[in-house]
């Protein structure tokens, strides 16, 4: 196995001279000019359940995963899966946090992996993969027979709601293959200990925290270097106020979405919390890791994060810490509370001129096997898209009823399809969460970077499907 | 003999002179080819599209005209800062003690304050990014000078220095100057070591203090130094990239007010997948590297006095 080196983006020499990017753009440039540009084939679903991408048994296969929270122990045991089916072909894996070094130039080269783990901060950017059409599209693996059994389809086998994140303009181009829900996290032993009764609304959070604050303890905390963690929050609290339409208004980049009451309102309850005092004292200035430590130490009651946060902190969380999700406390009189952002995370895509595409999309299938998604339950207790993975602790429990409506889930596309307003959306947050902007001056902000991207041609248009 | 001296002498510059053409000329003249293209880095496709790129550079209000702005603030400061405090620190080690018997001598543990000075330069800058990042943090959080200032009862920046959008670019200039400074400290000690104490000894008689002794005597003769000086540290600050990603928040942030060139263009090469408007920026930053160090060569040019 290849191991990635990720001190290698330190080195100096490889970023010395302004000229760093310059020059790995032209010695990939080099390929860019010279790589072929093969009519890819296309993976047909055949008649042998068994192998219906009719996979050649002794083609090598070649998997990159990001090596981040979820750890690259569950691919090793899918890949031991892939190898009892094609005992003669050789996997090549690589296991690395730097996908876009790694990958980028290969893709650039035309010779790309089979399958890749498009996730981390390093990630290759989906909208420029799709707008580059250098992924294979998914159709075939969904319509496929499942691993389990042949008379249900792939696409049967999954979760509502999941294929949205991988879908664009209709096409289904990553299979996300994590289940993972944005809620806000709280200890239920400190409320049960002091008393407390987790708010259902925005109003009893607002009541609850000065009785929190005459504890000792600061009502919230979150990563004020990484305002990422607040889009969520920020976008389910509006939603909820205002239906699914006002969010969705704002991926589709309609005009005035930014203007919108309950878009309003939003802000102003945020900006409201800093002015308020409710948000632990520099809390602006802490990265991911601080807030969380912050948080596992009861100094802080609410903390806004994914699904995964109690896995990642089990072995840091004090031992009597019971993390316990909530929705976003919603406004009285909103129209929508139950409205959570939740789906598919951690896109696996296929390279279009991957070399052994039909493997690929059979590793694809066995991942999500009864059996290869109860791996991934097992080894990193987190849920998969693939239905009726049994997990045991009460988080997961609790947050599996969260995201039990599917009328209710949606997760927030912008930041995703456009990098210009991803861009700006984070900053925004942290400006308005840390009193550096009013929440008037947050939706102007926001509402004239929508308007520029609505109004450039030169930027892919998305919209979600319904 | 002398019809084989050419052969000679090529067979050595074969190697090293194909490896720089192959690994450095060749790449450059591909950035500009590069940078009049759409490619994404992702592809193997691209159209040419002219002088588009070098256009909307200079419209990019979100990256890269803060990131030019405040290269060119460390640019300024940054060279300006160090050079000053190495000759001080240095001029003061080597002649900045007491006079004994007509002989002029540096402060006391003159030694050990050079290698305790050194310090910063043996350190990776990976783990100096790490290091300052905690001293900078909010006081809540350990922050050493947020917790030092709040000590002594004067105001702090409540979130810590780098997420404050005042503070954070100083913050970094003021990790690149205490990492180079040792380095400079020692290479003019060294270069002030070979001043013949005779020219000090000489000004001493004449009456003169250490003020005029630097400026009159020292620095002319070190100029050659400082020049050399100047043009690495012009280098390092345009070359800044690695403090700002290990540092500040979001690798640039607060909303943007510590991006500087280098970092824009890694994120528009690796994370915007717009490689050609990364290589754009590239050339355009070539360039001012170069003209920094023609110009900084020209005007720096001075009457060498042999001594």
């Amino acid at each position: 196995m290849r191991q990635s080196t990720a001190d290698s983006i330190f080195t100096r020499r490889r970023l010395f001279g302004a000229t760093a990017a310059g020059l790995a753009a032209t010695s990939l440039g080099a390929c860019a000019t010279s790589g072929g540009d093969d009519d890819a084939e296309e993976v047909k679903v055949g008649e042998n359940a068994e192998n219906p991408f009719d996979v050649d048994p002794s083609a090598p296969l070649d998997v990159v995963i990001f090596d981040g929270g979820f750890g690259n122990e569950y691919a090793q045991a899918h890949q031991a899966l892939y190898k009892e089916s094609f005992p003669e072909s050789d996997i090549e894996f690589l296991a690395t946090q730097a996908i876009a070094e790694t990958q980028q130039p290969r893709f650039a080269e035309g010779k790309p992996c089979d399958v890749l783990d498009n996730s981390g901060a390093q990630q290759i950017p989906m909208d420029s993969l799709v707008g580059d059409g250098e992924l294979a599209e998914l159709t075939p693996l969904l319509d496929a027979p499942s691993y389990d059994d042949p008379a249900v389809t792939v696409r049967d086998t999954l979760r509502d709601g999941v294929l949205g994140m991988g879908t664009f303009n209709g096409e289904v181009y990553a299979l996300n293959y994590v289940f993972s829900a944005w809620t806000v996290w709280y200890d239920a032993k400190l409320f049960r200990d002091q008393g407390w009764t987790a708010p259902t609304t925005w109003e009893e959070m607002l009541a609850l925290c000065p009785t929190i604050q005459a504890a000792g303890i600061a009502p919230w905390t979150y990563a004020g270097q990484h305002p990422v963690y607040l889009y969520d929050l920020f976008l389910m609290l509006a939603g909820r106020h205002g239906g699914v339409d006002v969010v969705k208004a704002i991926d589709h980049l309609e005009p005035d979405a930014w203007r919108h009451e309950s878009v309003v309102k939003a802000a102003e309850a945020l900006a409201g919390l800093y002015s308020e005092g409710y948000i632990l004292e520099g809390t602006p200035g802490i990265d991911h890791i601080q807030s969380q430590t912050a948080f596992n130490e009861r100094k802080a009651a609410f903390l806004p994060c994914g699904s995964w946060l109690p896995n990642e902190q089990a072995a840091i969380a004090p031992a009597d810490f019971e993390y316990m999700p909530m929705g976003v406390p919603y406004f009285e009189g909103s129209v929508q509370p139950g409205l959570i952002s939740a789906g598919g995370e951690e896109p696996f895509v296929v390279p279009k001129n991957a070399t052994n595409l039909a493997g690929a999309y059979e590793y694809l299938r066995i991942m999500l096997s009864k059996e290869g998604a109860q791996i991934f339950g097992d080894t990193v207790q987190a849920a998969t898209v693939v239905k009726g993975v049994e997990l045991e602790n009460p988080a997961a429990q609790a947050t599996d009823q969260l995201v039990a409506n599917p009328e209710d889930l949606f997760q927030p596309r912008f930041r995703f399809w456009y990098t210009k307003m991803n861009e700006e959306v984070r900053p925004a947050l942290g400006a308005l969460l840390s009193g550096e902007s009013t929440a008037d001056e947050f939706i102007e902000r926001m509402q004239t970077v929508a308007d520029e991207t609505a109004a450039d041609d030169s930027i892919d248009k998305f919209t979600h499907e319904d | 003999m002398r019809h084989g001296r050419y052969p000679f002498i090529l067979s050595f510059l074969v190697l090293p002179v194909g490896l720089y053409a192959w690994l450095v000329i060749l790449p450059f003249a591909q950035a500009f080819q590069i940078s009049l293209t759409d490619w994404s880095g992702s592809s193997n496709s691209f159209e040419y599209i002219g002088f588009d790129n070098y256009v909307n550079l200079f419209k990019d209000e979100r990256f890269v005209l803060p990131a030019l702005r405040h290269t060119g603030i460390i640019l300024l400061v940054m060279p300006l800062v160090t050079i000053a405090l190495g000759l001080f620190f240095a001029f003061m080690l080597n002649l900045g003690g007491r006079v004994r018997r007509g002989r002029i001598e540096g402060v006391r543990g003159a030694r050990f304050h050079k290698i305790v000075f050194f310090f910063p330069q043996v350190l990776s800058v990976a783990i100096v990014g790490i290091l300052w990042k905690q001293v900078y943090a909010p006081e809540n959080f350990g922050g050493l000078i947020t917790g030092a200032l709040k000590a002594v009862g004067l105001p702090a920046p409540a979130n810590g220095f780098l997420a404050d959008t005042r503070f954070v670019l100083a913050a970094v200039i003021g990790v690149l100057v205490w990492s180079a400074v040792g380095f400079y400290l020692v290479y003019f000690s060294s270069a002030m070591a070979s001043i013949p104490r005779d020219l000090y000894e000489a000004a001493i008689i004449d009456g003169a203090g250490r003020g005029p002794m630097f400026f009159k005597i020292t620095l002319p003769l070190l100029w050659d130094s400082v020049q050399t000086a100047w043009i690495y540290l012009s280098i390092i600050a345009l070359d800044v990239f690695v403090l700002v990603y290990l540092m500040t928040p979001e690798q640039g942030g607060p909303d943007a007010s510590s991006e500087v060139v280098g970092g824009v263009i890694w994120k528009y090469a690796f994370k915007h997948g717009e490689q050609a408007f990364a290589s754009a920026i590239g050339v355009v930053l070539f360039f001012a590297a170069l003209s920094l160090a023609v110009v900084s060569l020209r005007v720096g040019r001075r009457e060498r006095i042999e001594f």
